[in-house]
């Protein structure tokens, strides 16, 4: 029994890469068949590689447990009654790497990677409407409204409404959940609304920021800049922008960051 | 007893509008009958969704006049007027079944702004919402309607679907208003009861179905017509072009039979693919090589994000293929129109809308390839990283077709050009429902800081536009494509082979003076 401590039932060097081959089957399953999207290559060599540089670490902590993961590599080479099995791994590992180079060095088909920022950080103040506001300190004139005057706070969400399905809801979607009926033709997707990681994690001033400068006014950070978001301070007045503020946050049941609570 | 009591407790919309007994009554009558299944909806709980998820389209009327409506086509339906496009009761009746509401609320209707509400509503909401609905136009007190008869399903075959073209065809029978190969090419200009400009379903389109392709769908539609609007009851006894259940049959699986799945949308495939000629690139739109370039379809979006805005596209997608050669690149441009829109020519004036103008389509392309993630803005370009519009109209009775050439710096930045001195050249032709145009240039040109130099390998940011003249659509009426990738794909050359060999041999070595230097060890 004691010997099992020694010599594992399944060798070190097979864990190793039964591990490495179950984190790339979850990473497959996970992106490519529960969520529908899967990694570009590029990006799947990168994790790979410090998925095994890691996996690697651990296996080799300790001088035993290196020398137990090489074991069978060295018992390969020195062992000659496996003169056999040595010959034919020789053959088939120069063989695989053969195959690799001439794969890597096909031209790859496969679009340039496009990682961006989402929600870039806003600048202190900006200039919309010909006037200069400052975000730190912006608020939703209407938003006392909704304890002073429910009623009126009521029909300026209505408006809002009015104003979204008019403007918004052929890329955000009428449900808000950034399905609209034209949302597959662009690219980014316009974003969904209703999800916890989009406005609910924002302040109202900076959807402002965002509503009245469009895709457009997104600083460096937020390239390559394709967003097909409108600059809304073209079509809508200060006073719609914040009534559909008030209707995003609504009908989604969100309510918008507020400086009290930093 | 039980047939009677049944009739009456499944219908909940016997209840008189606001009373509040009768939720009780009519859970008491669901026990009787016993009943496992949603409670019976709720016009009055039905009203309270209405208000929340549906009114700003439908409007507070129920009348279709929603904040929307001029923005939409089709428009929001008016549930004043009992008329609803899907259902599967018969001809005479006015009443959809309540399956055909329940599933149209649950799953949309695809091809235009209807959403599916399936994941945000429950079965009951759905339920309390169709019985609100039919208050609207006073069916509260219908009875249920007959369901149509569909017989006999005849399986799909060649045989079947062969007859069913014949039918399809007869007389003009479905192609009056559907066209020859079903692009809903219309000869005819088509409203519906209200005034609104409705289009022929294009058949070969199956995803812009309101119902689905599948034959049985397609049965039901022909049985019924589709209330409202032009399209007729092939089972209406007064129709001199009635169908037996069989021929309906027919129709359906050859019309189920016509769906272009190469035009198919898919959203991972985001880079043209240009393939490497060896003789020249062919040079019109009908040249059987064109077959062997890889097709890659993009959705057209209308153009929302500059004045002046276009909301009510008739076209949903283009099919670009490309090849070149040492010399030149050619692009291939293919897309369905419902009309050949030639201002001047009188058919084509007949059919379409006011203010007809010449179809178009544009490639863009950045002068200057990006060095960076950044690209130029993608509706028309930015101050600071102008972009190539290589367009192609399509002519009209005073004017032959041609291409133009443009610099755009921002949507209402264009500067014209020469199109002839940067060597551009194209070639167009319409034919049932579709246009398919070339655009041609050399790879490289003159003037490298007016026109993009192609290189092999790169990936060049590439976006396209086009223009249905007889839908309004001139000037920034369009519909457009985000950026998307050109990639001239160079032939790899033997450079592959070598390395690979190069690093066969470099492992074997490697492993060979290891394997000498244990087995060395092991002797000293
Ligand atoms: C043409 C399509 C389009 C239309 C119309 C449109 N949007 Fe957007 N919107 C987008 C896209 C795309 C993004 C995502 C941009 C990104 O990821 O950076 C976006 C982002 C936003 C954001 C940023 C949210 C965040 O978390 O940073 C807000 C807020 C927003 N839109 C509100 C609106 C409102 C309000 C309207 C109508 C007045 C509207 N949008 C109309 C496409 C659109
Ligand atoms: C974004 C706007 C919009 C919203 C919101 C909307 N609809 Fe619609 N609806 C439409 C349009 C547009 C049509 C017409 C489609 C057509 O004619 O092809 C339609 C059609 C319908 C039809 C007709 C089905 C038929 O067979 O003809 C029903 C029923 C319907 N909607 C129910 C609802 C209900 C219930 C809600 C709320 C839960 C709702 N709609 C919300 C736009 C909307
Ligand atoms: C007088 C013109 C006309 C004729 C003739 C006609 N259609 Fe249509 N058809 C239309 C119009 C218009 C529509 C689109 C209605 C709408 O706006 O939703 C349509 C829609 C359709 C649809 C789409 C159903 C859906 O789920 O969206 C099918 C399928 C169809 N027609 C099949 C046929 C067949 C098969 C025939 C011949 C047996 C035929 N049509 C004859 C005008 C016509």
């Amino acid at each position: 029994m004691s010997t099992a401590v020694q010599k594992p039932v399944i060798p070190r060097l097979l864990q190793a890469a039964l591990v490495i081959a179950g984190i790339y089957a979850g990473f497959w399953l996970i992106f490519d068949l529960i969520l529908a999207q899967p990694i570009p290559q590029s990006l799947m060599v990168m994790y790979m590689f410090f998925v095994v540089s890691g996996v690697f670490m651990v296996f080799t902590f300790t001088e035993e447990s290196a020398r137990q993961l090489i074991a069978p590599i060295r018992a390969l080479v020195e062992d000659q009654t496996k003169k056999t099995l040595r010959n034919v791994v020789f053959i088939v590992v120069p063989a695989l790497a053969a195959v690799a180079v001439f794969f890597q060095l096909q031209p790859s088909d496969e679009a340039p990677l496009e990682l961006r920022s989402i929600h870039p950080a806003p600048p202190s103040s900006v200039k919309i409407f010909g006037k200069r506001y400052d975000l730190m300190s912006l608020e939703n004139p209407y938003r006392h409204l909704e304890k002073d005057d429910p009623e009126q706070f009521q029909e300026l969400v209505a408006v809002g409404g009015e104003v979204y399905i008019r403007n918004c809801q052929y890329c955000h979607g009428d449900k808000l959940d950034g399905k609209g009926p034209y949302a597959q033709g662009l690219n980014p997707v316009p974003l969904n609304f209703q999800d916890i990681g989009t406005i609910a994690q924002l302040q109202e001033s900076f959807l402002f920021w965002r509503i009245a400068t469009g895709g457009p006014g997104l600083p460096k950070e937020a390239t390559p800049w394709i967003s097909s978001m409108p600059i809304w301070q073209e079509f809508l007045s200060e006073e719609e922008i914040w009534q559909v503020i008030l209707y995003l946050y609504d009908y989604t049941g969100h309510r918008p960051r507020s400086w009290e609570h930093e | 007893m039980i047939n009677s009591l049944n009739q009456s407790g499944m219908k909940p919309s016997v209840r008189p509008h606001h009373s509040r007994l009768l939720p009780i009554l009519l859970s008491m009558m669901v026990l009787c009958v016993g009943v496992a299944e949603a409670q019976p909806g709720d016009a009055e709980r039905g009203e309270r969704i209405y208000a929340a998820r549906c009114m700003l389209c439908h409007g507070e009327e129920g009348d279709g006049m929603g904040a929307a409506a001029e923005r939409l086509n089709p428009p929001p339906r008016d549930f004043t007027m009992a008329q609803y496009k899907i259902r599967t009761t018969t001809f005479e009746e006015i009443v959809p079944a309540d399956e055909d509401l329940q599933r149209m609320i649950h799953d949309g209707m695809p091809g235009s702004a209807m959403p599916g509400w399936g994941d945000v509503l429950s079965e009951q909401e759905i339920q309390d919402l169709i019985v609100y609905l039919k208050t609207l136009a006073g069916l509260e007190e219908e009875e249920d309607g007959n369901l149509i008869d569909y017989g006999t399903q005849v399986a799909v075959s060649a045989e079947s679907i062969e007859k069913g073209r014949v039918i399809f065809h007869d007389g003009d029978r479905c192609s009056e208003c559907h066209g020859q190969d079903g692009k809903g090419d219309a000869v005819k200009k088509l409203k519906d009861d209200s005034g609104y400009r409705t289009w022929p379903r294009n058949l070969t389109k199956p995803w812009t179905y309101r119902g689905s392709n599948d034959p049985r769908d397609i049965f039901a539609r022909i049985t019924t017509g589709i209330a409202g609007t032009q399209m007729p009851s092939f089972d209406d006894p007064a129709s001199a072009k009635r169908l037996s259940i069989e021929q309906r049959w027919h129709v359906a699986n050859y019309v189920n039979s016509l769906a272009k799945t190469d035009k198919v949308v898919r959203p991972e495939n985001t880079v043209i693919r240009a393939l490497r000629l060896v003789d020249q690139v062919p040079t019109t739109p009908d040249d059987p090589r064109w077959q062997r370039a890889l097709p890659t379809t993009f959705f057209l979006v209308p153009q929302l994000i500059a004045e002046q805005r276009f909301f009510t596209p008739s076209n949903d997608t283009i099919t670009v293929r490309a090849v070149y050669n040492e010399v030149e690149i050619a692009f291939h441009l293919e897309w369905d129109d419902r009309t050949q829109s030639r201002p001047g020519d009188e058919t084509a004036e007949k059919i379409a809308g006011p203010g007809i103008s010449e179809d178009a389509v544009a490639i863009q392309l950045p002068i200057q390839l990006p060095a960076g993630p950044e690209k130029p803005y993608f509706l028309r370009g930015d101050p600071s990283h102008p972009v190539n519009l290589w367009s192609w109209r399509g002519g009209a009775s005073d004017r032959a077709p041609g291409v133009s050439l443009a610099t755009a710096r921002g949507p209402t930045n264009t500067t014209e050009r020469d199109p002839a001195a940067a060597g551009l050249k194209g070639a167009g032709s319409y034919r049932d429902g579709t246009w398919r145009v070339v655009l041609r240039r050399p790879l490289v040109t003159t003037d490298p800081g007016q026109d993009l130099q192609f290189v092999e390998g790169e990936f060049i940011p590439v976006a396209f536009s086009a223009w249905d003249g007889s839908n309004g659509e001139q000037g920034s009426a369009h519909t457009l494509t985000t950026w998307y990738w050109l990639l001239l794909r160079p032939p790899p050359g033997n450079k592959p082979w070598l390395f690979a060999t190069l690093a066969f041999v470099l492992v074997l070595l490697v492993e060979l003076w290891w394997a000498h230097r244990a087995q060395t060890r092991r002797y000293t």
